[in-house]
């Protein structure tokens, strides 16, 4: 059986390059611009680092490719590895909206192996879902216990999860 | 969560330009400008020169150019802790708000604390000893601190304080501190005098907090999985912190960004009543004489404070419970 390959879309990733490009210049503008007090001018420099990393981050995302693979996870890029489902170990699954009435939100999930460090993906990769049904697949296997959160939120994503009894 | 604090903080940017804007402009709307009192004075003490000096003070105010180019000094000059001059004194605004703000900020603080301390110590009580005796002293606490306005709190408190105690309990320091460096005897004088405003600030707040944590942690402890825990003998404390309790205390951290515009608005003529030299009374000298530059100086800061809480709240939200929720929808 071939693997699925998975990018982020060019759009989703524009827009991530638009958003960074914007707050570096929006908060590194004045930095350059105007003599700063001492304060402010270190809440500027922390924001354009925020910015900047996250433009980082955009980057890798950008020259990383995912392929879903029968036994597990293979992440390419930069930043490779590989999450096999037999080792998994950890699993969440949140929700982010930066509305008031948490709409128009994506859901981000996170996967760990006993071997390697937290993948987390965003559900604007193309392909989510299928990732999400076999890391929850795995972890159902492996006895993985989810919080509350993450059960809520796969099923919400049409996942059936079973209710764990108090401990 | 990087992708989510990168948006949230993108978004704060404009949101703090576009208020700037509008408070700068809404203060400027009334017709009139903070000269023309002055200006009334000497003329009705028959000044000959009333008309020269206005257009003198005008200059000097920067009265005299346009809304937007006033705006836009203002917007440039903050950067460098520069808000123009105050009309009041003449002096600058930064020289004006500085003690102040740093008092109005270890204020709000101490009550916000003074807030979830108490409601979470008297909401787990009532929820935990439904309709008994202490569920129904808290109760009656909350309904009346919700009933009672501060100010008449703050009018009540300094009566009993003056004719029974013989205690005055206004301002914020002891008289030989006022307008003196920061030193241990002035902190140590503002500490004693912040436990009345707080109690009279936060009253309110407190009362609304214990309602919504009992009735959170009441519907909580109704719930399946409660009941089971229960039935398996799981001791009660631990039943009660491990699940329900975290549920319930999500209104806690998403009621920062809330607290603090009620705590700051509630505070201004409470800080009156009790003349506490806060940002409160100075800002409502600023809006009645029209002081455009001190008037939206404060109430930026006070902008800037609810865009700074409403933004700890929604990542501390995102951190603790990042579920979605009924009705919102992910892209999937």
């Amino acid at each position: 059986m071939n693997a699925a390959e998975m990018r982020y879309s060019q759009r989703i990733l524009l827009g991530d390059y638009l958003r960074a490009g914007a707050g570096v210049l929006m908060c590194g503008a004045p930095l350059v611009a105007l003599d700063l007090g001492r304060w402010l001018g270190w809440i500027l420099t922390g924001l354009v680092i925020l910015f900047a990393l996250f433009g980082v981050r955009t980057a890798l995302r950008h020259t990383t490719r995912f392929l879903l693979e029968p036994d597990g996870l293979r992440v390419e890029g930069p930043m490779g590895t590989f999450i096999a489902w037999a080792r998994l170990n950890r699993m969440k699954l949140s929700y982010y909206s930066t509305k008031r009435d948490r709409s128009d939100g994506w859901m981000q999930l996170a996967v760990g192996s006993t071997d390697t460090r937290w993948v987390r993906i965003d559900s604007h990769l193309e392909g989510f879902r299928d990732i999400v049904l076999g890391a929850h697949r795995a972890a159902a296997a492996s006895g993985v216990e989810l919080s509350a959160a993450t059960r809520a939120n796969l099923r919400a994503m049409d996942i059936p999860v079973e209710e764990p009894l108090p401990a | 969560m990087l992708n989510y604090i990168a948006r949230r903080v993108l978004l704060m940017i404009p949101t703090l330009f576009v208020i700037s804007a509008l408070v700068y402009v809404i203060v400027d709307l009334p017709p009139g400008d903070c000269v023309t009192s002055q200006i009334d004075e000497l003329l009705s003490r028959g000044d000959p020169d009333a008309l020269r000096r206005a257009d003198e003070l005008r200059s000097l105010y920067g009265l005299d150019q346009p809304l937007w180019q006033r705006y836009l000094e203002w917007v440039a000059g903050m950067f460098q802790w520069d808000f123009g001059l105050s009309c009041q004194d003449t002096v600058p605004v930064g020289d004006l708000i500085g003690e102040r703000l740093m008092l109005t900020m270890v204020m709000e603080v101490s009550t916000i604390a003074f807030i979830w301390i108490v409601s979470f110590i008297i909401g787990v009580y009532a929820a935990t000893h439904q309709y008994q005796a202490g569920d129904y002293i808290a109760s009656f606490i909350g309904f009346v601190g919700l009933a009672v306005p501060n100010f008449l709190l703050a009018l009540v408190l300094l009566y009993v304080g003056k004719v029974y105690f013989g205690l005055s309990i206004g301002g914020l320091m002891d008289p030989e501190y006022i307008d003196k460096p920061l030193s241990w005897g002035k902190v140590s004088s503002v500490m004693q005098h912040l436990i009345i405003p707080v109690i009279v600030i936060g009253t309110s707040g407190t009362a609304g907090m214990i309602r919504r944590l009992r009735a959170n942690l009441l519907d909580e402890l109704q719930k399946q999985y409660v009941v089971t825990g229960r039935a398996k003998g799981l001791p009660p404390m631990k039943l009660l912190i491990k699940y329900p309790l975290r549920h319930a205390l999500n209104p806690f951290v998403a009621d920062i960004g809330n607290l603090l515009p009620e705590v700051i608005s509630g505070s201004v003529i409470v800080s009156v009543v009790l003349s506490l030299p806060t940002t409160g009374p100075m800002l409502l000298g600023a809006l009645k004489t029209q002081d455009v530059n001190l008037a939206a100086t404060f109430l930026l800061f006070v902008a800037v404070l609810t865009v700074i809480g409403t933004l700890i709240s929604d990542l501390l939200l995102a951190a603790l419970d990042p579920r979605i929720r009924l009705g919102a929808t992910a892209e999937k």
